[in-house]
């Protein structure tokens, strides 16, 4: 039978790889996001696992909030990086350092 | 084992996989269609979580608008592959670690037993007049009405500041505006006519 | 004929899965052979509007046209230009027929006639339209060549813009009938007063914008910048040839025959008899199946689209997106309201 371990497990595989995505591809920025996105899919999936198993539909009202929430973020983290890139040609994090004290 | 079990593991092994090529593909295009295949398994494994509303929302919103948006950006943009990679050789010691690391420490929580089967008994099928999307209409439209509606603005505010980001006045590009060209008048707009003395 | 039936329910209980690939087959096939030869009839029937006869050489009539070609694509050399990628440049197609088949699963034919009876229909429909956009935008980056990518981002751009008016337009009809199930919202339509009934009367604006932002998102004439012939020579699928493209061309076609089906379930009463409750015409038009006014009411759709292509010159693409996002989608926004005051104060006729 299908039990609750083995959704949970999944998403802190998920979550566990994109953590390990964000330290390799720490330079790119659109990989960065994707990774951010990774990341709350796996958060995501245990909601909808406890959901339901506990038979509770509040879970997935979460989600629901989680998806509007990162459908906004992914919209303006792609915009930024659009004027980014514009503006700098580039969209290496470790060039974006005319911000200085 | 049986074939909700063998679904799952197939779906998770390939939500699995795609995660790791996102990841780990050189190119950023190739990363973004590895994270449609993700989320679409992972829509898939929802449905048999019985969350088949949000399955088809999370295949309509990510897959649908969320992902063509990245792919848009990441064809349209002029990336450097070969210096976005420098430090991946590097790095990729360290990740493996402590990836490694947090699955350990995830695992010794959730497979103590506190989840499994006999803790969290696998639930109930639901009645056959069960509808997941009217259920989470029901508790969205009333004990979340102000969360829900805090959620509408917040999509508002990403759309305005993302076209307001993006938006630029470029002088040098030509427009037509469409209202001026359909209320052009027969006679005076088009076509003046000039009083010239003869030439001899 | 009862040890076909005792074998179909057999196969029900033991090997569903045999079942539900034998019905898929049922429903596909007809399909297929639907895309062949509305080719066909596009080729007549623009022929005749332009005052030639169109295809006559293949049997009788040309009848054998579609299968001509389709041998003809069958056995031609498929070319893989040298910068491309390999794998993505011959899944896309493939992404392009896929969700304009799959989407059949959740269509009801008849009352009860259906492969999937889901609750949530309509989303399905929704959420498989949407996903059709990456089989041109891959097919665009794959081709590894300037115009395929120009015509693939056009065409993404058009495709994302008009499935919001085109949800929109959706989401008046599920305000409407009240259900997601398609079943529901065609069981919804029904009444005495047979096609005054249906929901192409109140919902008149949408039904309009669902049509026509069905042949945007098909890429068709006139919204067809994305193969623009004379701009960029034919959009995504220049680098495509034989079998890839003939299902490039299938999935187009296929797209074309879904979007008149849905427009004629969601606004033109699905299986319903137009005569339905009618003093005379109703009980003389009882003996036909609803199946039947299904196809004709598809037909009937179907035949804007080549009227439209046809009629009129190419949209501008400024145009296109203003139409789109400036027009479109306001008025969609202004007749949910309406719509939905009108079933929440029961305007008899269609919501009382």
């Amino acid at each position: 039978m299908l039990a609750l371990t083995d959704f949970l497990m999944l998403g802190a595989i998920l979550f566990s790889l994109s953590v390990a995505g964000i330290f390799l591809n720490r330079k790119n920025v659109i990989i960065l996001l994707m990774c951010i996105e990774l990341m709350l899919l796996a958060v995501n999936i245990n909601f909808v696992a406890f959901s339901h198993f506990h038979g509770d539909t509040v879970g997935q009202v979460f989600v629901f909030f989680i998806l509007t929430v990162a459908a906004a973020e992914a919209a303006i983290g792609l915009a930024i990086l659009v004027v980014l890139f514009r503006n700098r040609r580039t969209i290496n994090v470790e060039d974006l350092d005319t911000l200085k004290g | 084992m049986t074939f909700e079990l063998f679904v799952f593991y197939v779906f998770a092994a390939i939500l699995v996989f795609a995660a790791t090529m996102v990841i780990t593909r050189k190119n950023p295009v190739h990363s973004a269609l590895f994270l449609v295949l993700a989320f679409f398994t992972s829509a898939a494994i929802w449905l048999l979580a019985e969350a088949e509303f949000l399955a088809i929302v999370l295949v309509l919103v990510y897959v649908g608008a969320v992902m063509v948006l990245f792919l848009f950006v990441v064809m349209m943009l002029d990336i450097d592959i070969a210096t976005m990679r420098a430090g991946f050789v590097k790095n990729l010691p360290l990740a493996i670690l402590i990836a490694i690391a947090m699955v350990i420490e995830i695992f010794l929580v959730i497979g103590s037993g506190s989840f499994s089967l006999d803790q969290f008994a696998a639930p109930l099928p639901l009645p056959a007049d069960y509808n997941n999307t009217a259920s989470l209409g029901n508790i969205l439209y009333t004990e979340y009405m102000y969360p829900f509606e805090v959620a509408a603005v917040i999509l508002l505010v990403a759309i305005i500041a993302a076209i307001g980001l993006t938006m630029r006045k470029r002088p040098e590009s030509k427009y037509q505006d469409p209202s001026k060209q359909v209320r052009v008048k027969k006679g005076e707009d088009r076509i003046t006519v000039l009083k010239m003395d003869a030439e001899d | 004929m009862d040890l076909l039936m005792s074998l179909w329910e057999w196969l029900g209980e033991n090997l569903v899965v045999v079942q539900i690939l034998i019905k898929i087959v049922i429903i596909v096939a007809p399909l297929m052979l639907c895309v062949a030869y509305f080719t066909y009839a596009e080729r007549k029937i623009i022929g005749y509007m332009q005052v030639r006869i169109g295809p006559n050489r293949v049997g009788p009539k040309g009848w054998l046209q579609p299968i001509a070609d389709a041998v003809k694509l069958m056995f031609k050399e498929i070319i893989i230009p040298s910068g491309a990628n390999k794998t993505l440049f011959l899944i896309a197609p493939v992404l392009t027929l896929g969700p304009a088949l799959a989407a059949w699963a959740v269509f009801p034919f008849g009352d009860g006639l259906v492969l999937s009876n889901i609750n949530a229909g309509l989303l399905y429909l929704i959420a498989l339209t949407s996903v059709g956009v990456y089989g041109v935008i891959i097919s665009g980056w794959a081709s590894n060549s300037k115009y395929a990518f120009l015509g693939a981002m056009r065409s993404a751009a058009q495709i994302v813009s008009y499935e919001i008016a085109m949800g929109f337009a959706l989401v008046g009809v599920l305000v409407a009938a009240g259900s997601l199930n398609l079943g529901e919202i065609v069981r919804a339509q029904e009444g005495e007063g047979g096609l005054f009934n249906w929901f192409w009367l109140p919902l008149f604006p949408l039904f309009l914008i669902y049509f026509v932002s069905g042949v945007a998102e098909t890429n068709r004439a006139p919204f067809d910048v994305a193969e623009g012939e004379s701009e960029i020579v034919a959009g995504f699928h220049v680098e495509y040839s034989g079998m890839p493209f003939a299902v490039f061309f299938l999935g187009e076609y296929a797209n074309m025959i879904l979007i008149s089906a849905l427009t004629s379930l969601l606004f033109l009463g699905g299986w319903l008899s137009p005569f339905n409750g009618w003093p005379l015409l109703g009980p003389m038009f009882d003996w036909v199946p609803g199946i039947v006014w299904l196809f004709i009411k598809t037909a009937f759709v179907g035949f804007f689209f080549l009227w439209l292509r046809a009629t009129f010159p190419r949209y501008r693409y400024d145009q296109i997106m203003r139409l789109g996002w400036k027009v479109f989608i306001p008025i969609t926004i202004v007749w949910i309201m309406v719509v939905g005051l009108a079933v929440v104060f029961e305007m008899p006729w269609w919501f009382d």
